[in-house]
């Protein structure tokens, strides 16, 4: 695509929207609002990366938080499991690249579109006594035609499973071509009576868009793409939205506060830009796409003695009903190379579990999928396959034994629900601050038990699996103290229809401020089984759409 | 935890596994660059942190944690180049002092008394370190062998990418369908 001459406005010349954060939703927002005629501007806190940046950097990305940085760059967090606790500082509790793209230039790219249940799983389901579980405002019908987009726009690999929600359009690119680690899977659910299909992904299995086929590397879940294979909003919508002339995109910029007027409208945003300069840019509209950390932390230190509570937030609603998803995982050895640090993580999945039996006794569900259990990293893999397996940690006999677990290993995952409650949250953090004198983002978090039950249920399953699957050394782990930390950050702004218990209303249109916009994983009602992105590009193309059409009708 | 933990029983002598492994392909010249490697250590190649008898002690460390046998192990694939990169960084100079503090602790013990690790035997190291396994200088001194072992070359260590092979991980960095036996015998099944 031939770049555009790319448009400088001036920070005190009102634009039209200022997108704050241009990661999954903020790129697809930015190309929906600039292809429209919007003018925009696009603020990103990270660099403009670009797939020759990308490399299999283990230690620089994984130990050394380069692309999703941490204290050693100036930006510590802090977690406590209780509110009654004081939260210590802790890396990667909330997990997400700095980088224009954000977390999709790093994301595994799993696909699952959520289900017609999960919008309207509440009031099916019943209330559960202690939670904000809640009904979406809007169906799966009205968001198929944004999966769609997502489908066909950003890129999505796959083919169409017995499980699956109803589509008006296949996939554009067929499935990617089966690992043995979910051979190991299929095989295993088929003899079981379940139903494995191929997993839908954000990578391309051929050319699309201009954009070349998967080299299976290898290096997805917390790598970028070298050869812009990845679907993310750095390499699909981002481009667009340059290409329209209409978008400015600032990197290196830091935001610290929204402000607004006596009328209760937002006027600017104001950032400190690459050479730590105090800027404010003015817009008619803002829509802020940080993610669920950042988002709602901006949202408190928005406060003002018209908003003392933070901005948008008469609900008392905003960092709350933070949700992880819950995770489980079992790995074991196979007698034949199976090679699962090869391609995409995954490329089966079993759906059979997403709604689990009521009689059980507690709520959950979820989805399984074969993977290799160190992302295919060999770091990660010497570092804690051994103890895992409980054989030698050092040693000739650990060098031997490495050698053969890398090649021999298939893991079985669990991908689960989180209820959605007010006491996990995003506060700012009273002592701590990041470099540019920020309050530290405070999460905290302890997994409904519910949530547990569910993890713990979804490890015993796939232990059973492995076992089916013939694998020898199965060990396995899940949270059972509840999760310190993740890379899906849900729920602290959510949507609804009533804004004393929501923070957006079913178009993302803050409750309290009528020019303010809040759209990313802070604006699910309920967690899915896992695999959020999806969902939040698809909410990201409706709420650009909608807000396009205010914007229009001068309803902004 | 209802998992079977039939420790071990899936090695295969360590021997077949290499013999049958692309490691064994290529060791002339996996063993060829460790003779370089070794020649630059004996001529004393410059540390920027490190004295010599600093990087002895964590040169014999790190070949206890991935040992030299058959095949290269922590010596052969410069750990003790990464080690002497990440720790000239000034954030880790805390890291460094902790790292120097455990080595000057590990001389105090017996059989060393005041000697230096290196000149133990290796049956000594082994013990030594077997009885410091639980301390978190032991720690720290497996997490920096694994990780100079198998980070990018360009911090120093995984030399030849001697670690690579040692784990069996193809640096390809492409690959097509099928990826390994289970895939392959899938797709001649027709499944």
């Amino acid at each position: 695509m031939a770049e555009a001459v790319f448009p400088s406005f001036p920070t005190r010349h009102e634009v039209d929207f200022v997108i704050v954060g241009s990661g999954a939703a903020g790129g697809v927002m930015a190309k929906e609002l600039s292809v429209a005629g919007y003018s925009v501007v696009l603020l990103e806190q990270g660099p403009h990366l670009k797939a020759a940046d990308f490399l299999h950097d283990e230690w620089g990305y994984d130990h050394n938080l380069e692309l999703t940085w941490g204290r050693s760059q100036g930006y510590p967090q802090t977690f406590r499991k209780f509110e009654s606790d004081v939260a210590e500082e802790r890396e990667m509790v909330c997990g997400y690249a700095h980088n224009v793209g954000g977390s999709s230039m790093h994301y595994s790219g799993n696909f699952w579109r959520f289900r017609p249940i999960d919008f309207v799983e509440a009031s099916v389901r019943g209330p559960i006594a202690g939670t904000n579980f809640s009904d979406w405002p809007i169906t799966y019908a009205e968001l198929e035609h944004y999966y769609t987009k997502v489908d066909w726009e950003v890129g999505v690999s796959g083919l169409q499973g017995p499980w699956d929600p109803p589509r008006t359009r296949e996939y554009p690119c067929p499935p990617m071509p089966i690992k043995g680690s979910d051979v190991l899977l299929e095989r295993a659910a088929k003899a079981m009576g379940l139903n494995p299909y191929p997993a839908p992904v954000a990578i391309l299995s051929q050319p699309h868009n201009g954009r070349p086929g998967c080299i299976h590397c290898g290096f997805c879940n917390g790598y970028g793409c070298e050869v812009n294979a990845k679907s993310s909003s750095l390499v699909t919508v981002i481009p667009v939205a340059l290409a329209s002339g209409n978008c400015e995109l600032r990197t290196h910029c830091t935001v610290h506060r929204v402000n607004t007027n006596e009328r209760g409208r937002a006027t600017e945003v104001v950032y400190w830009d690459v050479d730590g300069v105090e800027q404010a840019q003015r817009a008619k509209a803002v829509v802020l796409c940080a993610n669920g950390s950042e988002t709602p932390r901006l949202l408190l230190m928005s406060e003002s003695a018209k908003h003392p509570d933070g901005l948008a937030n008469s609900s008392g609603m905003v960092g709350k009903n933070l949700m992880f998803n819950g995770y489980s995982t079992v790995m074991g050895l196979f007698d034949e190379p199976v090679n699962a640090y090869k391609s995409v993580p995954a490329t089966r999945v079993v759906h059979d579990f997403y709604e689990l039996d009521p009689s059980l006794g507690f709520y959950g569900g979820g989805g399984i999928d074969g993977r290799h259990p160190s992302r295919g990293a060999p770091m990660g893999f010497a570092l804690t396959a051994a103890p895992a397996f409980g054989t030698p940690t050092w040693g000739s006999e650990f060098k031997a034994d490495l050698a053969y677990q890398f090649s021999h290993v298939a893991a079985f995952d669990g991908h689960t629900t989180s209820l959605p409650l007010s006491t996990n949250n995003i506060t700012l953090d009273p002592t701590v601050k990041d470099k540019f004198g920020r309050p530290a983002i405070r999460t905290t978090y302890m997994d409904h038990p519910d949530d547990i039950e569910t993890m713990r249920w979804f490890y015993e399953k796939t232990v059973e699996m492995m076992e089916v699957a013939g694998a020898s050394n199965i060990v396995g782990h899940y949270e059972r103290d509840g999760q310190e930390g993740n890379v899906h950050l849900l729920g602290t702004c959510r949507m609804g229809n009533d804004p004393d218990s929501s923070v957006v209303d079913a178009t993302n249109r803050a409750h309290d401020v009528p020019n303010l916009f809040m759209c990313d994983g802070s604006s699910l009602v309920t967690s899915g089984r896992g695999q959020p992105t999806m969902t939040i590009m698809a909410l990201a193309f409706r709420a650009g759409e909608l807000i396009s059409q205010a914007a229009r009708r001068n309803e902004i | 935890m209802s998992v079977s933990r039939s420790r071990r029983c899936f090695l295969k002598d360590s021997a077949a596994v290499a013999k049958g492994s692309f490691l064994a392909l290529s060791l002339p010249v996996i063993l060829s660059a460790c003779q370089r490697s070794q020649r630059a250590l004996e001529q004393g190649a410059d540390f920027r942190v490190f004295d010599a008898a600093e990087a002895a002690d964590l040169i014999a460390i790190a070949a206890r944690i991935i040992p030299t046998d058959e095949t290269p192990g922590a010596t052969e694939a410069g750990v003790i180049y990464f080690l002497d990169n990440i720790f000239a960084e000034p954030r880790r100079a805390s890291q460094l002092a902790l790292l120097r503090e455990g080595l000057v602790a590990l001389r105090g013990q017996s059989p060393l008394g005041g000697r230096y690790f290196h000149e133990l035997t290796d049956a000594q190291q082994d013990q030594l370190l077997h009885d410091n396994a639980q301390t978190s200088f032991f720690a720290t001194m497996r997490y920096l062998t694994i990780a100079g072992t198998f980070s990018l070359p360009r911090y120093g260590g995984n030399r030849d990418k001697v670690g690579y092979q040692l784990i069996g991980y193809e640096d390809r960095g492409a690959w097509s369908a099928p990826y390994g036996f289970y895939d392959a015998d899938y797709a001649e099944r027709g499944e």
